[in-house]
């Protein structure tokens, strides 16, 4: 099964507010992620842009409801969406979350934090191995923001990511911005858990922003991306070398431009990695 | 220790139903927030995500009875009518069904035909794409033949029926609409075909007797099936026309020749 082929460069989430400009006026970003449910559709006007957009882009499929961590057997009909949209789109990468959302058949829609247990991460791996084949590629699974912590946890969420992406044989989509956010929130050193990820096992870094409320770091993705995040991030593109860099805005959308911008800042970054590995 | 699934069923319990001994088997970790205000920033996202995505699908509905008052039946919606898929832009199709017996709604008994509109739209801009009519194949078709044609509708086509002026309410509570159309509400129902052409999602009335043809033609009853059961209960029901219509219109997408 083939590495991640996105090129290493910096690009944008593709949301439906800029879809009509994306395509009138062709910007230059390295590549667009789309969050694949929006588009398991059987046919209009949304499926017939992103037809257009894979004409002149790089797509990366983002899935937010496979649910790869829930006790409830795997969701069929969603995974046969999935891959009936790789199917007509050919895209790049594919990926998901390391969470869960339905249980007893009731989906919460929302990324739900898992414990970082031994029958979690036996779970996980089942579930990869079991998405993997039926896509007949290798996926990409993102680490995510989480508000509370299990006290039945066995392991440090690092440990969990870095085990899993040993046995699981899937990438990780590293993303920068929540192991900010679970570093604050849960009160731990965010260098501890760069230290415990392989460069390798990295397809695709994620950046967005977040917003502080009752206490605690929420990743709304409604704001820049806090420095603190782009200290992270050349931290990480340093050790981990350049890697493929997505900015994720999904509330309070700016202006096109505004997403571009941030997108030019990591470029810069990438590029001055790329040198120095030079 | 418990199962994954068990903890799972709590983590459901405790943020959509604020289950106190759900959210005390889950052993949360708490320090700077107690377990509870942990949990509450998940039903925020939770209950914040479904009222976003069923004010995208019902934004007259909202409009009609204000975003809290909104915020409030999608809410106790959401607790009723559990979401079946991991996508969450399909949720909501129940919600017409909810708002019958949502008593704090009960005085705007036009509202759940106005959900019932909504969902029609929404529905019709995701239908399946249908190729253009192959108007040149229906003309090689002798006359003597007409009458036993089956057509074949486009996949996005919806009819919604109410005893309510839902269409004159659903104009009049679009972002554009400035100005203060009233709409008497004793005025009339209305017969809606909504479908999807080049231009978009349309919306428009029909008379009783289209809308016995398009259902005798969605039945897969033949040409002269269907201006029968239009000529019942609309004597004056002009075949030609409306054949034209809804070819141009693309409603009828195919023909079929027996």
């Amino acid at each position: 099964m083939p590495d991640s082929p996105l090129p290493v460069v910096a690009g944008i989430g593709l949301r439906a507010a800029h879809m009509a400009q994306v395509r009138a006026e062709h910007p230059p970003t390295g590549w667009l992620e789309v969050h694949s449910e929006n588009f398991f559709v059987d046919g209009g006007p949304a499926l017939a842009a992103l037809d257009d957009i894979r004409r002149h882009y790089a797509v990366s499929l983002h899935g937010v409801g496979l649910s790869l961590g829930s006790a409830d057997p795997l969701d069929k009909a969603h995974l046969g969406n999935l891959r009936g949209l790789i199917d007509r789109i050919e895209p790049s990468a594919v990926s998901e979350h390391l969470c869960w959302s339905h249980v007893d058949g009731r989906h919460l829609n929302d990324l739900l934090p898992l414990p970082f247990t031994e029958e979690a991460l036996t779970l996980l791996c089942e579930r990869i191995d079991a998405v993997q084949n039926a896509l007949g590629r290798t996926i990409m699974v993102e680490n995510i923001s989480s508000y509370l912590r299990f006290s039945c946890d066995a392991m440090a969420e690092w440990e969990f990511v870095a085990a899993l992406t040993q046995h699981a044989g899937c990438k990780l989509l590293f993303d920068v911005n929540n192991v900010y956010v679970n570093a604050v929130n849960h009160r731990f050193d965010p260098r501890r858990y760069l230290a415990a990820i392989s460069g390798d096992s990295i397809g695709e870094i994620h950046l967005a922003g977040f917003d502080s409320s009752a206490g605690c770091l929420i990743d709304t993705h409604g704001t820049r991306v806090a420095p603190a995040v782009w200290d992270l991030y050349r931290e990480s593109i340093e050790r981990f070398g350049p890697k493929p860099t997505l900015i994720e805005w999904d509330t309070d959308i700016p202006a096109l431009e505004v997403l571009l911008d941030e997108a030019a800042k990591a470029q810069r970054m990438l590029e001055a990695c790329h040198a120095v590995a030079a | 220790m418990q199962s994954l699934r068990d903890l799972q069923r709590s983590f459901c319990a405790a943020t959509l139903f604020g289950d106190p001994v759900a959210l005390a088997s889950l052993g949360i970790v708490g320090g700077r927030l107690d377990p509870k205000a942990r949990i509450a920033v998940y039903r925020n996202n939770v209950l914040g995500n479904y009222r976003k995505a069923m004010a995208a699908t019902y934004p007259v509905v909202q409009r009609l009875v204000g975003a809290s008052f909104f915020a409030a039946a999608v809410d106790y919606f959401v607790r009723g009518y559990p979401s079946k898929r991991g996508d969450i832009n399909r949720y909501g199709g129940e919600f017409a069904l909810f708002l019958v017996s949502y008593r704090p709604a009960r005085e705007l008994v036009y509202l759940p035909d106005v959900a019932r509109l909504e969902w029609a739209i929404d529905q019709a801009a995701i239908a399946a794409d249908a190729p253009p009519f192959d108007l040149e194949a229906l003309a090689a078709v002798p006359p003597s033949r007409q009458a036993a044609l089956r057509f074949s509708l486009h996949p996005s086509l919806r009819i919604v029926s109410s005893p309510h002026p839902v269409f004159r309410i659903w104009r009049a509570n679009q972002v554009d609409q400035c100005g203060e159309d009233r709409v008497d509400l004793g005025e009339g129902g209305d017969t809606l075909l909504v479908s999807r052409g080049n231009a978009g999602v349309s919306i428009e009335r029909i008379s009783a007797g289209d809308r016995a043809f398009l259902a005798a033609l969605a039945d897969n009853g033949t040409l002269a099936e269907a201006a029968g059961r239009a000529q019942e209960v609309e004597a004056l029901f002009e075949l030609a026309a409306t054949l034209r219509r809804h070819v141009a219109g693309q409603t009828i997408v195919a023909f079929r020749a027996p």
